[in-house]
């Protein structure tokens, strides 16, 4: 069956296809539902429509953005979510309690160690159950070591998107050896499933700790090494200093947190604001910058690589003899009530809210990813630069898509 | 005598070659004997002989195309080699090491590859245009071969605007990639096209600008003429009295090829692939080697213009005098009578077992087989080594091509760990440095030039 149809161009009205109706035939374009979407459609003279994503080499997974570009510059943007979508929240209920924790672990899947603690700490505090010393401080130690695993791939991906290719395999070179650890410890290299209600899956072992003292040897010596091919590089600077720069104001507007935060020179880290687990008793600073810019969040990651360091030297120093698990049922049944954790993920506030109704599953689960949030500054930081810079200003916020469809 | 009786569908395959081919032989081997039986045949290679004598010109420059262009794919293997080993080195990665000794067939492969992949043609794209872009982006490239001097007397045509060709072909590689960038049907392609177009003119000028000083200096644009005013010790290249121009040219070329830092036509991580998006198969392709014999031209061009060509760094023969040393490289066999039969016989072998010998005794774990291959092959590098050094005394094509190559690949090496090194300068921030630095500092390289050789070579000046 064929017949004729016209088909309107979404990049110039004037230029009408003539296409045979098939199955193949381009999907005519819908009536704009929303004011905002009409308002982004309408193209003016000389404007034109650039889809990036979610099939583009640099878009951090599966993001969609549509770019209205004038020549190379950004006019406006329309992000796309939800091709990553799971629904994790409503599967999470489905499950028991320790279900919930292996479906957690691909929210932030570079740093599956602080989506995973969401469950199981919601849990803790509504059976209000204390976790062994020694349990907390190898949960510390693990969140630490993914922090920096994942701040040394924040590093490389943000000189790739920039077209530099040697940093990012620098920070593969950490990260590998972070993550060999860690596999060391959980068994697993990227969706650890580690962390359990009560405790830890396993204490410490000869071959994490051999790969630890191993690593910790040199760690600093050599990240510094590495921070000399971007730090004074003159184009690495000349690209990333004054662009994207997000202010104060803007960051508590849009609920921001995490590096992003810090860069903008508010000193906010759950890790001291609302302290858990043991972390009052480290000693440890809070890194910040005034300027707000991809180069202040560069500089701000390596920074707190420099922190995770010291932390993990305390940890290591201060590590308590004891179980790691705490006396706890296998089939749990957590008592009803509703419970609020929050902790400090390499990316942000990693918060969650969760209701139980008495039985062994979750009521229900909601997760903050602090990517999400961080991902709205992206919308108002593009329009106005350059095609090229929205990729920097992209890498230098760090979303995960895994967090922000769930 | 089957074969011959048997009808054309039955025969095999190989009998489909054969056949036809002994055919040809049968009339070919008549037709000689026709020809020379009746004289028709001398005075036809005769008369065919004089044609080419007298366009030797033409037929010079058809044979050089050739040549060029066979040469320029082995040249654009080596290159892409050389940047996949070195960049790993950056990098802190083994590199390409399965396809072949050290992964030295690698390219090679990739190239087959290429070969082998579908020639896919999109819809809406504008095709004779899309077809037409890698070949013109290609002989763009090929082309400006032609007129740089290899060595003394290898080079394809001797002009004396051979620097005014060079860049008038090479400007036209960004015919090609706007061709492709307009004809692709896609964004991602016609910004690549656009950027290629407006970065590669902005950094023409300060390229051009770079080389009149060297110019004006050599007094000719004949590459060949150029190299020749460089002769003697390193200290008398161009790089010394041009050191600006040299950094001007140099960037700029960076620049010209569309390389790191300056590669924005083909910024993977912003614009996909830039002009190449919806290239597949051999068009690609000759993207990919453009890109690659760019790179070694400009290095070439560099060589040529700036660091003595094919010129030695340094002379030998003064060195060889201070020590009353002599090196005759006349061989003359038969001087050695009856020895020459026992070189040529138990030379060999000797030294091969000379070589494995030890390897066979030290290495516990190898078969006196393996050694012995081992040993085969380290004879044969040092009767390389001999013969190229008996080359290189003997014929100075032969010292001016390694010479010249050597240069030429360390500033392509150059170019490689810079891709490895730097990230990527933003649109604005090229075509800001090309027209506020660049062109100013290349304007200042002129004006002090100029007025050097006014001053320096003024017959009225004490110093002259």
């Amino acid at each position: 069956m064929t017949t004729e149809q016209t088909i309107r161009s979404l990049d110039d009205p004037d230029l009408f296809v003539e296409t045979p109706g098939t199955i193949y035939d381009a999907i005519p374009p819908l009536p704009p539902r929303t004011e905002r979407e009409a308002e982004f459609y309408a193209m003016r003279d000389g404007e034109m429509l650039i889809n990036l994503g979610p099939q583009h080499p640099s878009t951090h997974g599966v993001l969609r953005v549509v770019l209205k570009i004038d020549g190379e510059r950004v006019v406006d943007l329309d992000p796309v979510l939800g091709y990553l979508h799971r629904g994790v929240e409503k599967i999470c209920e489905n499950g028991d309690w320790h279900h919930a924790i292996s479906n957690c672990d691909p929210l932030e899947y570079i740093a599956a160690m602080f989506s995973e603690a969401m469950p199981v700490m919601v849990a803790e505090k509504l059976l209000d159950l204390e976790v062994p010393r020694r349990a907390e401080y190898i949960r510390v130690l693990a969140w630490e070591l993914n922090r920096i695993s994942s701040h040394a791939l924040f590093v490389g991906w943000l000189a790739l998107d920039l077209g530099g290719l040697t940093p990012v395999l620098y920070g593969f070179i950490e990260r590998d050896e972070i993550v060999e650890m860690l596999a060391a410890l959980t068994g697993q290299r990227l969706l650890f499933n580690y962390l359990r209600i009560g405790g830890v899956n396993g204490d410490l072992n000869h071959d994490f700790l051999s790969r630890l003292g191993d690593w910790m040897g040199n760690a600093l010596k050599r990240i510094e090494d590495q921070q000399k091919l971007l730090n004074s590089n003159e184009i690495f600077v000349a690209r990333t200093r004054g662009l994207g720069v997000v202010d104060r104001d803007m960051a508590r507007r849009t609920l921001l947190s995490g590096p992003v935060l810090r860069a903008t020179g508010i000193p906010y880290d759950v890790r001291r604001a609302h302290p858990y687990s043991v972390y009052p008793e480290l000693e440890f600073t809070i890194p910040t910058r005034e300027e707000g810019d991809s180069y202040a969040r560069y500089l701000l990651h390596l920074d707190e690589i420099k922190q995770s360091i010291h932390i993990i030297d305390q940890v290591l120093h201060r590590m308590p003899d004891g179980p790691v698990m705490a006396k706890v049922p296998r089939l749990m049944r957590i008592p009803p009530g509703r419970a609020y954790v929050s902790i400090e993920s390499p990316r942000g506030q990693y918060s969650a809210y969760g209701m139980s109704d008495g039985s062994d599953q979750p009521f229900r689960l909601r997760i903050h990813d602090p990517s999400f949030f961080n991902l709205q500054a992206v919308g108002l930081l593009m329009p106005g630069n350059l095609v090229a810079d929205t990729m920097a200003i992209m890498a230098s916020v760090d979303p995960i898509m895994g967090g922000i469809d769930k | 005598m089957s074969i011959i009786t048997r009808p054309w569908g039955r025969l095999t395959l190989a009998g489909k070659v054969v056949v036809p081919l002994v055919a040809l032989l049968v009339l070919l081997t008549v037709l000689l004997l026709v020809g020379f039986a009746s004289g028709a045949l001398p005075l036809l290679l005769g008369l065919a002989g004089q044609a080419v004598g007298d366009n030797i010109d033409v037929v010079r420059f058809a044979g050089a195309a050739t040549v060029l262009l066979l040469f320029t794919v082995p040249t654009a293997f080596v290159i892409i080699l050389m940047e996949m080993k070195l960049i790993a080195f950056v990098n802190l990665r083994l590199g390409p090491n399965r396809q072949g000794p050290w992964g030295i067939l690698s390219s090679t492969l990739h190239g087959f590859k290429v070969l082998a992949k579908e020639d896919f043609t999109p819809t809406g794209v504008d095709v004779p245009v899309f077809t037409l872009a890698p070949v013109v982006t290609y002989l763009g490239a090929v082309m400006t071969i032609m007129v740089i001097p290899f060595a003394p007397g290898l080079f394809g045509l001797d002009m004396n605007i051979a620097l005014l060709y060079f860049f008038a072909v090479a400007g036209l590689g960004v015919i090609g990639l706007m061709m492709a960038g307009w004809s692709s049907f896609n964004k991602y392609s016609l910004l690549g096209g656009l950027r290629a177009a407006a970065g590669i003119i902005s950094y023409e000028i300060p390229l051009i600008l770079a080389v009149v000083g060297v110019v004006m200096l050599a007094g000719t644009m004949s590459l060949n003429q150029i190299v020749a005013s460089q002769a003697g010790s390193f200290l008398d290249w161009y790089a010394f009295q041009q050191p600006l121009g040299l950094i001007i040219f140099f960037i700029a070329a960076a620049a010209e090829t569309g390389r790191t830092p300056f590669d924005l036509n083909e910024a993977d991580s912003e614009i996909v692939a830039g002009f190449a998006t919806e290239y597949s198969g051999m068009r690609f392709g000759f993207f990919f080697f453009a890109e690659y014999v760019n790179l070694f031209i400009m290095s070439a061009l560099t060589t040529t213009l700036f660091l003595g060509g094919w010129n030695a760094p340094l002379d030998a023969q003064p060195l060889l005098d201070l020590f009353n040393v002599t090196v005759s490289t006349a061989l003359d066999p038969g001087a050695l009578g009856m020895g020459l039969l026992f070189l040529v016989a138990l030379g060999p072998p000797l030294l091969i077992l000379l070589f494995t010998l030890p390897i066979w005794m030290l290495k516990s774990d190898w078969s006196f087989l393996k050694s012995l291959v081992v040993g085969f092959l380290l004879f044969n590098l040092l009767v390389m080594m001999l013969v190229g050094t008996w080359a290189y005394m003997t014929f100075p094509f032969v010292a001016g091509l390694f010479w010249f190559l050597a240069k030429t690949f360390t500033l392509v090496a150059l170019f490689v760990i810079m891709r490895g090194t730097l990230p990527r300068v933003r649109m604005d921030q090229l075509m800001g440095f090309a027209w506020k630095w660049l062109i100013s500092a290349a304007l200042l390289n002129l004006l002090v030039t100029a007025a050097a050789i006014v001053v320096l070579r003024d017959p009225s000046m004490p110093w002259n």
